[in-house]
């Protein structure tokens, strides 16, 4: 007997299935993401950095020195794992996250302001470019957040903290009416 | 209410994002090391008021174990340096 | 008009009216005011009694000093005891009552203290509450709490919200007066990341009630285009209703604001309050300085106030504090109050000067009394007069208020709070700020600047100088020209000379002088002893006003100067913090984040009864119709494990990849036990050790491909043995060339266990898992059938034949609903932390009730385990101690009780039958019980010395707590099937 398996997403029963009103500050959740954790070998972080920058198919997400998370919005969890352990076969070890990761994505002029509430490091433009990423503590919790634009930053969280994650950043976006739900499919 | 420590490879951050493990002055003895240096090395800690160096893992970010030279009585840091390069820099 | 609000004048509303009630009585007050104002203005002078004696006390201050004035804001949960009323934004409906009187405000029994004062001095309670020592927790301390303690807080729970919040920047400013404000002109117009953070609801600080002019405008006008140019600047954040209460470490500021403090309804989506760190590159505090009360007899009745804080009133608010006022003063200072008091047309009943002589110009015909001292006080619930000496003559002067002025303190709080100690300068008569370097400048009044035009040019000048610091180009400034201002001097006053009334130094705890007298006397004339023996600077307001003053008085009755008598310690925080602030959201179910398993949804459907496991919530036992208790849910669980099968959510135990040439090596040195040549498709059961010889944790390793293990650790020691192996990564072997992270939350891992475990995976599973496949402690990657890429593993906790198979996480609810499905034929059952505790126990299996960092591998029956050939690991040189190889350690044996009807609990003492419960006669412990559904009596795993030469042996398990005594029989720990063979099946 031949089985299909149906994924779920840790938010799915704390979701409405058709996207809401929108607010100007908003918490949008793909439902999956292709992500995997690169980790280089010795002496061989910058070629794989390099490597995934020329690939062009990931957003690359720094983690720790010579570790990273390269994430893709259009790939499937097998093909960016199959892909890029091909890419990097001499230079790094590939871990398939995309389970085990789940994304926010933050956009809206007071996103800024919602983060401080949580993340003590200094989102400045000035002082956190756009492009830049790192882990960081939010609130309780451990998060790699990076920075996708002026105003819009991406969270990428444990599976298991999704919900408590969720919960959180609820609370401290609600003087600013935020609204949530998962990406539309294109 | 906070402090902050400068890690090499994330910047300033809160002290939350970060465990302390104790004295990084300790070098794991070798295996056919005396018994006195290996109690020295698993038991015995000094408690220092002044200049002292401690590991610090930086466990909400780049997750590094990381050499912090403070001082304990008046909490200034003066340097952060990544143990793996403290550790090759020594058996050099 | 009320009696004392000012025809014309001040800076509130007049067009807008609010009511408020006080003490149940209907009031009205303006936009603008504060809670003291309005009752100032309202004749409501009397606002509360004190500590000790129970005194009549009156509003004292203007500000945040404020000892007397203290008022509960409020109702039921939502009641904020101890609230400033000097403070206390006024506004529509609010309710405050006063603290510390029984029955009511002006009738207060306690005041009968009073009356008994002359034993009531300091260390009073220490000394005749010393015996019977029974009496103290039952008589005496009953009793002085209840007479004693100041508002009272609520024991419900606290309604409202708080959050907390990081803020940056490069230059903090503290206050918003004439100082800070020309601080974050400077640094504003230089582009600087600015924060102006001030605790008055509006910000212009002194500028607010200031007469003098500053270049062509009013004070108040110079503030407002200040503040306006401020607000157009994107770089400047202005904070006003935030006190800035603390210096941390790193330049770290502890910073409270009250953002919904002042309205009668708080909108539920923002915070009442919200706690701000805020990580400065350089800060400036402008925060000001404090006038210093005068001691003098009588001191303490209502209508004594600060002449400043009167000013205050009569300028920015409106309001007079009496209609005709005495100035006590020994500096100029007094005579500004008198000025501006008479230019509002109040009547100044006399100036009593403690100087011989001076230039200070007093109003038209108001009398000045020069050489003087003020020795009493008349009136009884406010001031009817002042008794004043001069040359050995008395005179009483009739008035209904009078204005102290002892001189200026700069308010040094924040620059002291990190060990550093306040200087005592001889020219100011005052103690300074220490140099603190240039991460904190202190400017202004603050640091001894006590003119308007002083301040002006210090903002602007010490923010220069920091903008230079941080490298921006500053922009230039000229300090504006000030017109009509008083140079407040003042020649130092410690006592008013022969007091005929108490002269109280500390309102708020009611101290006064004869107290700090006495407490030298008594030898604890150190000033922090004098702090403790006399309470001076005990209370909520930690001795704003009497610190300075009690410093004064002991340096003076010993004869030495201040700087040898010095000052108390200055701790965080400046003013009192709400705990709600400090814990801001973490409350409830944001204590902590919850964990969730991908198979949590799962469990739930299937009727999980839930349990905290650190931070994860994991099934204790799934309930069906008809179980009353969770023995009854997890025997049964138990039974169908051994009949038939079972799944178990496993997900929570940590899995690390672990990869690299040297991966095998780094595991080799990680685990007691050799790792070096474990096959492809193998797992292995791994200890692993701590430097000193004792279990850490344990778990079993797989190895995938040549370089590729993934290990398991346990639930609660994920992240412990994580951090452990990157310490032995980095710090020991940074040259092994490994790497390694946790995929804990990429996989859904269930154990399937029991007789039919096979049959129900083989239907999924497109791989042969026969026992010739894939026989025990196999491993590696499996396709479900439909594609479903899966890893299994044939490891076995419960003592079954059984499988962990590992799929997405994603996916977990589904795989684990096709595998009920598939064993729904089969009996199987879905089943929890209980049963699995059970099933390991029977099975003899150890897990961290066994591992307490007590037991060595050999004590827990693993010796044979621990690799003599390997060179090295972690834990091995210790290992060897003769403390850890003795005979008579305690071994891990199983118990069962000899009458099978009785009971064995977990944490009872064995003794030898007929031995005296005692440590000498202790022979161990027992680690882990429970009740066996496939035995049917408890059986336990226990600690017992030299344990494995004792099986057949009886020992009686001492239960203290339970009041129980068990003779039990000394058995092999594994209970169920010894020899493997279901295991094997």
């Amino acid at each position: 007997m031949s089985r299909t398996y149906i994924s779920r997403h840790p938010l799915d029963d704390l979701l409405p299935l058709e996207p809401g009103i929108r607010a100007v500050d908003h918490l949008d959740i793909p439902r999956s993401s292709a992500i995997v954790s690169v980790m280089a070998m010795d002496g061989e972080e910058a070629s794989v950095t390099a490597g995934l920058a020329a690939s062009g198919v990931v957003s690359i997400r720094f983690t720790g020195p010579g570790e990273l998370l390269a994430v893709s919005q259009s790939e499937t969890p097998e093909s960016l794992h199959r892909n890029l352990s091909l890419l990097l076969a001499e230079t790094a070890y590939i871990v398939d996250q995309s389970d085990g990761r789940v994304v926010f994505r933050l956009s809206g002029p007071n996103v800024r302001r919602l983060l401080a509430k949580g993340i003590a490091t200094d989102l400045h433009p000035a002082m956190f470019e756009i492009g830049a990423s790192s882990n960081v503590l939010c609130g309780h919790i451990s998060v790699n957040l990076a920075r996708t634009g002026e105003n819009e930053f991406e969270l990428i969280v444990m599976r298991s903290f999704a919900v408590a994650l969720f919960d959180d950043l609820k609370v401290m976006g609600r003087e600013f009416d935020l609204s949530a739900g998962f990406s539309v499919r294109v | 209410m906070a402090s902050l420590i400068h890690c090499p490879h994330c910047g300033v951050r809160p002290k939350e994002e970060f465990s302390i493990r104790g004295d990084a002055s300790l070098v794991r003895p070798d295996p056919e090391a005396s018994d006195e240096a290996w109690n020295d090395y698993v038991h015995i800690r000094s408690n220092p008021r002044g200049r002292y160096r401690e590991h610090w893992q930086h466990g909400a970010g780049c997750r590094r174990w990381l050499v912090v030279e403070r001082d304990t009585f008046t909490h200034e840091v003066f340097s952060v340096t990544d143990a793996a390069i403290v550790k090759r820099e020594g058996s050099r | 008009m009320t009696a004392y609000r000012l025809a014309s004048g001040g800076l509130t509303d007049r067009s807008a009216p609010l009511d408020f009630r006080f003490d149940g009585r209907n009031l009205t007050g303006f936009s603008g005011d504060t809670l003291a104002s309005a009752l100032l203005a309202n004749d409501q002078l009397l606002v509360g009694r004190s500590f000790k004696y129970h005194r009549p006390r009156g509003i004292v201050t203007a500000g945040p000093s404020e000892p007397n004035a203290l008022v509960t804001i409020g109702k039921g949960a939502d009641s904020d005891p101890n609230t400033k009323a000097t403070v206390a934004e006024l506004y529509s409906g609010l309710d405050a009552r006063s603290q510390n009187r029984f029955p009511s405000l002006k009738y207060d029994i306690g005041a009968l203290n009073g009356l008994l004062s002359p034993f009531l001095g300091a260390g009073f309670y220490y000394k005749t509450f010393m015996w019977p020592a029974a009496f103290w927790e039952k008589v005496y301390e009953p009793i002085i709490r209840k007479a004693a303690g100041l508002g009272r807080a609520v024991l419900e729970r606290d309604p409202q919200a708080y959050e907390k919040c990081w803020a940056h920047c490069d230059l903090l400013v503290v206050g918003s007066g004439p100082t800070g404000l020309m601080a974050a002109l400077t640094a504003g117009r230089a582009g600087l990341r600015v924060i102006l953070a001030d605790e008055d609801f509006r910000l212009g600080g002194s500028l607010l009630g200031e007469t003098a002019r500053i270049g062509d405008a009013s004070a108040q006008d110079f503030a407002e285009r200040g503040l306006a140019e401020l607000r157009s600047l994107p770089n400047v954040t202005m904070m006003p209703r935030t006190t800035v209460f603390g210096w941390y470490d790193d330049n770290v500021f502890g910073a409270v604001e009250r953002m919904q403090k002042h309205v009668a309804l708080p909108q539920a989506k923002l915070p009442v309050e919200r706690l701000w760190r805020i990580i400065a590159k350089r800060a400036l505090l402008a925060t000001g300085a404090e006038e210093r009360p005068l001691v003098f007899g009588g001191n303490d009745k209502p209508g004594v106030m600060m002449a400043g804080a009167m000013r205050t009133y009569a300028n920015r608010f409106g309001v007079a504090a009496g209609k005709s006022v005495a100035i006590f003063s020994n500096g100029s200072a007094g005579y500004r109050t008198a000025a501006d008091l008479a230019a509002h047309g109040v009547d100044i009943a006399a100036i009593i000067d403690s100087r011989a002589d001076g230039s200070d110009r007093a109003p038209d015909g108001v009398r000045v009394i020069r050489s003087a001292s003020v020795i009493d006080t008349k009136g009884r619930q406010r001031v009817a007069g002042v008794v004043v000496e001069r040359s050995g003559f008395e005179q009483t002067i009739a008035c209904d208020a009078i204005g102290m002025s002892g001189g200026w303190n700069p308010i040094i709080h924040l620059a002291c709070q990190r060990g550093a100690k306040a200087v005592w300068s001889e020219d100011l008569k005052t103690f300074l700020a220490p140099d603190v370097g240039n991460g904190l400048v202190v400017a202004g009044a603050a640091a001894g600047r006590y003119t308007l035009a002083g301040c002006l040019k210090d903002g602007a000048e010490k923010a220069a100088a920091l903008v230079a610091d941080l490298g921006f180009s500053a922009v230039s400034h000229t300090a504006p020209a000030v017109e009509g201002e008083i140079d407040p001097s003042f020649t130092a006053l410690w006592y008013s000379p022969g007091a005929k009334a108490k002269a109280f130094v500390d309102f708020q705890n009611d101290v006064h002088v004869k107290d700090i007298g006495l407490a030298l006397r008594e030898g604890f004339g150190h000033v922090e002893h004098a702090k403790r023996y006399t309470t001076n600077g005990m209370a909520t307001d930690q001795g704003k006003l009497s610190g300075i003053n009690a410093t004064g008085l002991l340096a003076a009755m010993q004869g030495i100067s201040p700087a040898d008598v010095g000052t108390t310690t200055f701790r965080p925080f400046y003013t009192p913090v709400a705990f709600g602030a400090l814990a801001g959201t973490s409350r409830d179910e944001h204590a902590a984040p919850v964990r969730k398993s991908p198979l949590h949804g799962w469990a739930q459907r299937h009727g999980a009864v839930f349990v905290d496991s650190g931070l994860w919530f994991r099934p204790a036992y799934f309930s069906r119709g008809g179980e009353k208790t969770w023995r009854e849910s997890t025997d049964r669980e138990v039974r169908n494990v051994r009949e038939n099968a079972g799944l178990c959510d496993v997900s929570t135990l940590g899995k690390i990849e672990i990869f690299g040439p040297d991966a095998a090596e780094f595991l080799n040195r990680l685990y007691c036990n050799p790792f070096l040549k474990l096959p492809v498709g193998k797992a292995r059961y791994g200890l692993m050790l701590r430097e000193d010889g004792m279990v850490y944790d344990d778990g079993t390793t797989s190895r995938l491909s040549h370089e590729h293990f993934v290990m398991t650790t346990t639930t609660a020691l994920a992240s412990g043995v994580m951090s452990h192996m990157e310490y032995c990564a980095q710090v020991h072997w940074p040259d092994l060339k490994v790497r390694f992270c946790s995929s804990t939350d990429q996989w859904a891992q269930m154990a399937i266990a029991g007789p039919k475990a096979r049959l129900i995976l083989q239907a999924l599973v497109e791989d042969d898992i026969s026992d010739a496949a894939f026989p025990f402690l196999a491993a590696g990657a499996v396709t479900l059938k439909g594609g479903l890429k899966a890893r299994l593993f044939r490891i076995s906790f419960s003592g079954e034949l059984a499988y962990e198979l590992a799929v997405p996480a994603g996916l977990g609810e589904a795989v684990a609903d096709a595998i009920m499905e598939e064993g729904r034929a089969h009996g199987i059952c879905a089943y929890g932390l209980e049963a699995l505790n059970v099933l390991r126990i029977e099975k003899g299996h150890v897990t961290h009730a066994e591992f307490d960092g007590r037991v060595t591998p050999d004590d827990a029956g693993f010796g044979r385990m621990v690799s003599a050939q390997k060179p090295d690991f972690i834990g091995k040189r210790l290992s060897t101690r003769y403390g850890l190889t003795a005979a008579d350690r305690m071994q891990m044996v199983g118990l069962k009780p000899v009458e099978t009807d009785q009971h064995i609990r977990a944490g009872a003492h064995l003794l030898r039958e007929g031995a005296k419960p005692s440590t000498l006669n202790d022979q161990g412990y027992v680690s882990s019980a429970c009740f066996s559904p496939t035995l049917g009596h408890d059986i336990a795993l226990a600690f017992l010395k030299s344990g494995r030469e004792r099986y057949g042996e009886r020992v009686v398990v001492w239960d203290k707590l339970a009041g129980a005594e068990t003779v039990a029989e000394i058995c092999n720990p594994v209970f169920v099937d010894p020899g493997n063979t279901k295991l094997n099946s």
